[in-house]
């Protein structure tokens, strides 16, 4: 090696910047709910968005605008602090099966966690939200947890949003991040089409062309 | 309304339909004054992009004026003059705030749908199947923009509908092409694909500062435009004893391109038996897409060079040598247009009299029209490098 290039390379070995000291301990991954055993579904969802944890924890405390967001929901009503009443289904099918039961508000920590669980109805469920700030600034990480006994619930959210109880989860805090931000929920329903054959007539609610979708917008919420 | 619809593989048709309404607080609605076919409408009237229904309306270049707008837009009124970006965007979520509007966290409603196939969705697309959205197109009378005072483009100059139409998606689209070739003054740059969007392409390269640009074809009367209004040095593929790679190694002092640009996509047409090869294994769902301009694209570029892919790829490609690709270091780029990032200076390129889009018209026709016109194209019959369509006549005769 001529002198001239082991200076180089020298100079490019002793000009990188130094790795900064670890700050912190890392993490280890461990799998959130996933799984469905004993008549129970066990499922979550992620998010990241963009606005404050305060502002996502009252929007979710907001529990009687939830059907704003929320397809399957047709109402809920607060019958006291912690205890509200709600009412599922599918909101535009007025004569459509409905499904009612009582929540409580197990734990609630603001900007952080609300957790709940049904106490009466024809269900039963629980569950809980997390909002963390993203360390990066980023946004702020929403992470929903729920667990379905297998029944009428997961029959409901089949028959009127035509999804898996998992896949509710998804979407559901999808809509969520989708009201957040945008102030509104996709949709396609009711928009023209041409003739859809049959094959395209059965794959319409796939296509959330004939599902129930929200149509509130974030000067509601 | 008349809009044309998408009926099945190779079936187009004019159908009578409801005019679009309201449906969201932040919509509104178009009364379309021009919309255009482009290229990758014939992916669709090919049948290669899954979720394709029966009833679909096409078209996703369209222009217009507004004729409602929703309860929540602020901006838009009815009256404004638009062009309206082929990607829905809501811009207010992380991608759109990066400027990375084509891949916007919520505008499609079928997210689950493309987030099975691709892990995660980019932004919805209109009138481009139900895995990008299933929004209805834009080659109809009317049509539903959702988050109206995020995308249309207002036009307040008087310039005909002919010259700003393109900024719908193609003028966009070849200039993001060229953008992620990474030109550096004087480069050199190849185009494969002179249609609309590689006629962009190599007319934003020049913008860029391109030294030379060669352009790859096999139909004459492009080639002639890449020559005539692009300047740029042309490539007839089809030509007896012409082998891209040997041609732009000779073209390039034998050192090959220092970008590469991929505006043919997944339908690439090949006279060799790789290219047969492909098409066989295309119509018998083993692979979705015929990659043979994304090998010799591979094969061409300079070692250290940058690959640029405007084209469409839809799913799963064969014997691509990515061992290539690592060997010489290449740099790539690709993805849906981030249409509105680049509109309004676009727009402006067009004010100012440096480019006039309108040159690459071919034909210009009627709504009734738009069926037959589809399979001509497809055919590469009449010599067509772009459709206009008036949707409000039914014939327009040349």
């Amino acid at each position: 090696m001529s002198e001239k290039v082991a200076e180089a390379v020298n100079t490019a070995r002793t000009s990188f910047t130094p790795l900064p000291e670890a700050k912190q301990v890392g993490d280890h991954y461990v799998a959130l709910p996933n799984k469905s055993e004993d008549g129970w579904v066990h499922a979550h969802a992620r998010q990241t968005i963009q606005a404050e944890p305060q502002a996502l924890y009252a929007m979710w405390s907001d529990v009687e605008k939830f059907p704003l967001w929320q397809e399957q929901v047709v109402s809920v009503t607060r019958t006291g602090a912690k205890t509200s009443h709600w009412v599922m289904g599918d909101p535009e099918d007025e004569k459509g099966t409905r499904v009612e039961f009582d929540s409580e508000i197990t734990e609630d920590v603001p900007a952080s966690k609300i957790a709940w669980a049904t106490t009466a109805g024809e269900v039963e469920q629980h569950g809980e939200v997390h909002f963390a700030a993203r360390r990066d600034g980023r946004g702020t990480v929403v992470t929903l947890i729920q667990h379905f006994k297998i029944g009428k619930l997961a029959n409901m959210a089949a028959g009127v949003a035509k999804r898996s109880p998992k896949q509710t989860v998804i979407e559901d805090l999808r809509h969520f991040k989708q009201m957040a931000e945008a102030g509104e929920i996709p949709s396609v329903k009711g928009q023209p089409h041409g003739p859809r054959g049959i094959s395209g007539g059965v794959k319409e609610w796939m296509y959330g062309e004939t599902n129930a979708t929200p149509v509130g917008s974030s000067e509601q919420v | 309304m008349k809009a044309v619809c998408w009926m099945g593989k190779s079936k187009a048709e004019v159908h009578t339909v409801p005019d679009p309404q309201i449906i969201n607080p932040h919509d509104c609605v178009i009364k379309v004054t021009r919309t255009a076919i482009c290229g990758s409408d014939l992916h669709l009237f090919d049948g290669y992009i899954p979720t394709m229904e029966s009833g679909d309306i096409l078209g996703h270049e369209f222009m217009g004026i507004v004729e409602e707008v929703g309860p929540a837009v602020k901006k838009l009124k009815r009256g404004d003059r638009v062009v309206v970006p082929f990607t829905i965007a809501c811009g207010s979520c992380a991608f759109c705030s990066k400027n990375l509007w084509s891949l916007c966290d919520n505008s499609n409603p079928n997210a689950h749908i493309a987030e099975e196939m691709y892990g995660y969705s980019g932004s919805a697309l209109y009138g481009y199947s139900h895995m990008y959205g299933g929004y209805a197109g834009g080659q109809s009378q009317y049509v539903r923009v959702p988050f109206a005072d995020v995308g249309p483009l207002v036009i307040e100059s008087a310039l005909p509908d002919e010259k700003v139409l393109f900024l719908s998606d193609i003028y966009p689209t070849g200039y993001q092409g060229a953008a992620n070739a990474h030109i550096e003054p004087g480069d050199t740059v190849a185009v494969w694909g002179c249609g609309p969007v590689g006629l962009f392409a190599i007319a934003s390269a020049n913008m860029l500062g391109a030294g030379k640009v060669i352009a790859i074809d096999r139909f004459p009367e492009r080639l002639k435009l890449a020559r005539e209004y692009c300047g740029a040095t042309t490539i007839d593929y089809s030509e007896d004893d012409v082998l891209v790679v040997e041609a732009l190694r000779d073209l390039t002092g034998g050192m090959g391109p220092d970008s590469c640009i991929d505006a043919v996509g997944m339908e690439a047409h090949s006279g060799t038996a790789l290219g047969a090869y492909d098409s066989v294994k295309q119509a018998l769902m083993m692979e979705t897409d015929r990659p043979f301009v994304l090998r010799q694209a591979i094969q061409s570029v300079r070692k250290g060079g940058t690959l640029s892919i405007p084209g469409v790829y839809g799913g799963v490609l064969d014997k691509i040598n990515f061992g290539a690709a690592f060997g010489k270091g290449l740099k790539m780029g690709m993805g849906q247009t981030d249409m509105h990032k680049y509109m309004k200076p676009l727009l402006e390129t067009i004010e100012q009299g440096r480019i006039d889009p309108s040159f690459m018209i071919s034909h210009r026709i009627g709504i009734e029209q738009a069926p037959d016109m589809y399979k001509t194209w497809r055919d590469k019959q009449d010599q067509v490098t772009k459709i206009v369509i008036d949707p409000w006549q039914d014939v327009i005769t040349a």
